[in-house]
């Protein structure tokens, strides 16, 4: 068989193949990019409110529980203990408060996974387990090959050797100006 | 062209299993048994330095860049250990802070820079980067921790052995 049939077969195949990989972490490599910008994990509820706890004694589980009640959000108490600065710290589930017990004024930070990005991101930074760096990494020579492989797949006018060449510089270029300025 | 990806796949597989099973095989650190709490854990510090440990503490911090380490406190938020997840726990979510985490690792001393945590260089020195408050005060009471210490010390994740919420 022909070289060139060959890369067309398994480019065409292979890029099949490699659909779902490139959409999984060209979606979440747009979140991560922006990690400095919002949680690319999680969408993240922020309010304060007032409780009538007044005293940093007899602070138990049941009045901590009282104090975080009529929220909007879902509040389910895990634990909580008064910290350095005599605040009262509460973990609940997919968030956390701090109460001030002279005030009772208190604040909740609460997460919410962002369906399905958050997944998403998991398998892009590869913590998910051993056997998945593996597995990524072969869909990454998978997709190199295909990058690759289209290099050569059209003759003539539009091939690699003329309009082709082109637009391959440009795009190697775009990253190199960006390296050579920055890092 | 579909054998050649069955085969990819075997070969992936086969690869991957060897490979844990090597990683295995490799861990020569002495196992202790007991379940340590953190305060425990740092008061025998000298003594299990460089052996695999099982400790059990709340999480207080987890990293939210990432989740690459998580913080157990003991009795006070002052007494707390790092626990890096590394490649077989991965990461640590948000949704586990506030559980009581049980965790085998190897305890290791912080010897080099890049055995340091440095919150400001994971998350983009330099860059315009702003934590939120709950972030800042957990940076700050980590800091002051370790500042207080004569000796610094971190966990090598290897397993969560219990998760309590």
């Amino acid at each position: 068989m022909k070289i060139r049939k060959l890369l067309r077969i398994l480019h065409r195949d292979l890029g099949y193949f490699i659909v779902g990989m490139t959409v999984v972490y060209a979606l979440s490599g747009i979140f991560l990019n922006h990690r400095h910008d919002f949680n690319p994990d999680y969408k993240i509820y922020f309010t304060e409110f007032q409780t009538d706890i007044n005293s940093a004694e007899n602070v138990d589980e049941q009045a901590v529980k009282k104090a975080l009640t009529n929220q909007e959000m879902d509040v389910v108490y895990k634990k909580h203990y008064i910290n350095n600065q005599g605040m009262i710290k509460v973990f609940i589930e997919n968030g956390e408060a701090i109460i001030n017990p002279e005030t009772g004024e208190a604040s909740m930070s609460y997460l919410q996974r962002r369906p399905i990005i958050f997944e998403m991101n998991k398998l892009h930074k590869a913590s998910v387990g051993t056997l998945w760096k593996w597995v990524s990494d072969a869909m990454a020579v998978i997709l190199l090959f295909v990058a690759v492989s289209g290099l050569f797949l059209l003759k003539g006018k539009r091939g690699l050797s003329r309009w082709g060449w082109w637009f391959t510089i440009a795009g190697v270029i775009v990253p190199l100006i960006f390296a050579i300025l920055y890092i | 062209m579909k054998r050649l990806i069955l085969l990819g796949f075997l070969s992936i597989l086969l690869f991957g299993c060897n490979n844990t099973t090597q990683q295995k095989g490799n861990e020569t650190a002495e196992k202790s048994a007991t379940v340590y709490s953190v305060d425990d854990l740092l008061a025998n510090a000298a003594e299990l330095e460089g052996k695999e440990v099982t400790v059990k503490g709340t999480v207080m911090h987890v990293c939210k860049q990432g989740g690459g380490r998580c913080f157990l406190m003991g009795s006070n938020e002052d007494t707390n250990i790092r626990v890096e997840a590394g490649e077989k726990i991965g990461a640590f979510s948000q949704e586990q802070m506030g559980s009581d985490l049980t965790i085998s690792g190897i305890f290791k001393e912080v010897r080099t820079e890049a055995d340091a945590h440095n919150p400001e260089g994971e998350h983009g020195e330099g860059e315009d980067h702003e934590d939120d408050a709950d972030t800042e005060e957990a940076h700050r009471v980590i800091s002051e921790a370790q500042d207080a210490s004569e000796v610094v010390y971190f966990i090598d994740g290897l397993t969560i052995v219990k998760e309590e919420i």
